[in-house]
């Protein structure tokens, strides 16, 4: 019988840009157990909720992570909007839709990156992010910031978009696709990337139905499943059908991606030519009613994120809670890390696109 | 809340094994604090996660409340975390982290139930 031994990966590790722990379980080079191991960056956000008035947790909540920081402020806004609830003006729906689109083309070209540099296609990771830079000076300049927006509201969003910047937005969108394009070629075909992501990491559709993932890491498992289904803000009027591959592995999650990539950036165009006029905020009245309930569930890049708010008639919320992508899908690295070569775990890691500020707010 | 069941402690697992062989799929679990008593809710989702339902339960705090891990591995964080954050004691974790899966040890204890006041550590 093979020698057991039992190594941490983490909470430094390079492939890793934020700690987390998994205590791997191996028998020569071949892993045999994992313990994922949290609570390195626990920030006690849902009770920072609680304590905060309720306009302030939009604050709160898009510092949950730094990537797919705007759908944290969406998802608060709105599941704070559906406490009264406050009916929103088309444009609004529209103007949010093309944010969290943009936040997620530029969160799938990081990772797109990250995957790159995990093993170790430098130059591929350099192109991908220099190409997201595009991405984030078309956030900057339309929601103000590049990384933390704060362009939501209770009831709105603060700013609009004129003419002049959709045109911007459209050449740069334009731009991005080309180049981005040339280098998808690259990573589907190239014999390198297949060598180290065709057949590793595989998660069946059942295995993913049965821990609860999601997002890209579910879809490439061969479910068609994702939040925008459900057609909050303008995702009812837009061409939308959710991207899958069946293969399970982390190439097959490497092209969910890229191909999503494309998508969103088809997303923003179409909302843009629809965008229809209108109030970009309306008036909201009072407290969060008392014992009111609501739940909203958006698709943040990295798979669905669930708020649920509780009101109880004062400024401050009685209870909120934020199930992050990440969160549903840490339970899939116990199945997909056994069996796997030591060498294969940061890419196999990697592949969930884990994000651990959002896992333990 | 739309579809929202109310339940006992004792129906969670066989009102879950439903949900799953129907081929749906857990979403997450939200822990209130009520006061007195602690109130559950599980949350899954079916048809491509376009439909969700919700199974609720209230507990006394000192009542042990089984865990749904032996059903779905799906369940291992959010049962720790509220065992963990509001002292639900959760009974036949799969992977069960001591109270320390989000808290270090010198931490303050279930600091998600009401009485906890947040004071800052190292305020003036």
């Amino acid at each position: 019988m093979a020698t057991r031994t039992t190594v941490p990966f983490g909470p430094q590790h390079p492939v890793l840009p934020e700690p987390v722990q998994l205590r791997l379980t191996y028998e020569d080079e071949k892993v045999v157990d994992v313990v994922p191991v949290i609570g390195y960056g626990h920030r006690g956000i849902e009770k920072a909720c609680e304590i905060q008035e309720y306009a302030k947790n939009i604050y709160i909540c898009e510092r949950v992570c730094g990537i797919c920081s705007y759908q944290h402020s969406a998802s608060v806004v709105e599941v704070m909007e559906k406490l009264w609830p406050v009916e929103l003006t088309p444009r609004i729906k529209y103007l949010r839709t093309i944010w969290a689109e943009m936040s997620r083309t530029h969160s799938h070209l990081l990772w797109l990156g990250l995957l790159a540099d995990a093993f170790g296609f430098e130059s591929m990771f350099y192109q991908f992010w220099r190409i997201r830079e595009k991405v984030l000076d078309i956030l900057e300049m339309t929601a103000g910031h590049r990384v933390i927006q704060s362009v939501n509201i209770v009831g709105g969003v603060r700013r609009d978009i004129d003419a002049a910047q959709k045109k911007i937005i459209l050449d740069t969108l334009e731009v991005v696709r080309k180049e981005s394009d040339s280098l998808v070629k690259v990573l589907a075909n190239d014999y390198t990337v297949k060598a180290r992501t065709v057949g590793v990491g595989v998660l069946t559709k059942e295995q993913a139905i049965a821990l609860g993932a999601v997002g890209p890491t579910l879809r490439a498992s061969g479910v068609s499943e994702d939040a925008r289904l459900g057609k909050y803000d303008a995702y009812g009027d837009l061409s939308y059908e959710p991207i899958v591959e069946t293969a399970g592995d982390c190439y097959a999650r490497a092209l969910v991606r890229a191909r999503e990539l494309f998508q969103a950036i088809d997303l923003q165009v179409e909302a843009l030519s629809k965008l229809p006029e209108g109030e970009i905020a309306v008036k909201v009245k009072g407290n969060p009613p008392a014992g009111n309930e609501a739940i909203t569930r958006m698709e943040a890049p990295r798979g669905e994120l669930f708020y649920y708010a509780k009101g109880n008639g004062t400024r401050n919320l009685e209870r909120l809670r934020i199930r992050t992508p990440t969160y549903a899908n840490i339970p899939t690295l116990l199945v997909l890390l056994p069996g796997c070569q030591l060498a294969d775990v940061p890419v196999n890691v990697l592949s969930i696109d884990p994000c651990i500020s959002c896992t333990e707010r | 809340m739309e579809n929202l069941k109310q339940i006992t402690k004792n129906d969670i697992v066989s009102e879950g094994k439903k949900m799953l062989g129907a081929g749906g799929k857990f979403v997450t679990a939200v822990c209130n604090d009520l006061g007195d008593k602690l109130e559950v809710s599980y949350f899954f989702s079916a048809d491509r996660g376009t439909q969700l339902t919700c199974f609720r339960y209230a507990v006394g705090k000192d009542e042990e409340v089984p865990s749904l891990t032996g059903a779905t591995l799906s369940t291992l964080l959010i049962e720790n975390e509220m065992q963990e954050l509001f002292g639900l004691k959760v009974k036949g974790l799969a992977i069960d982290y001591g109270g320390h899966m989000l808290l270090a040890h010198d931490s303050p204890t279930t600091p998600m139930l009401k009485e906890k006041k947040a004071e800052p550590k190292g305020a003036n």
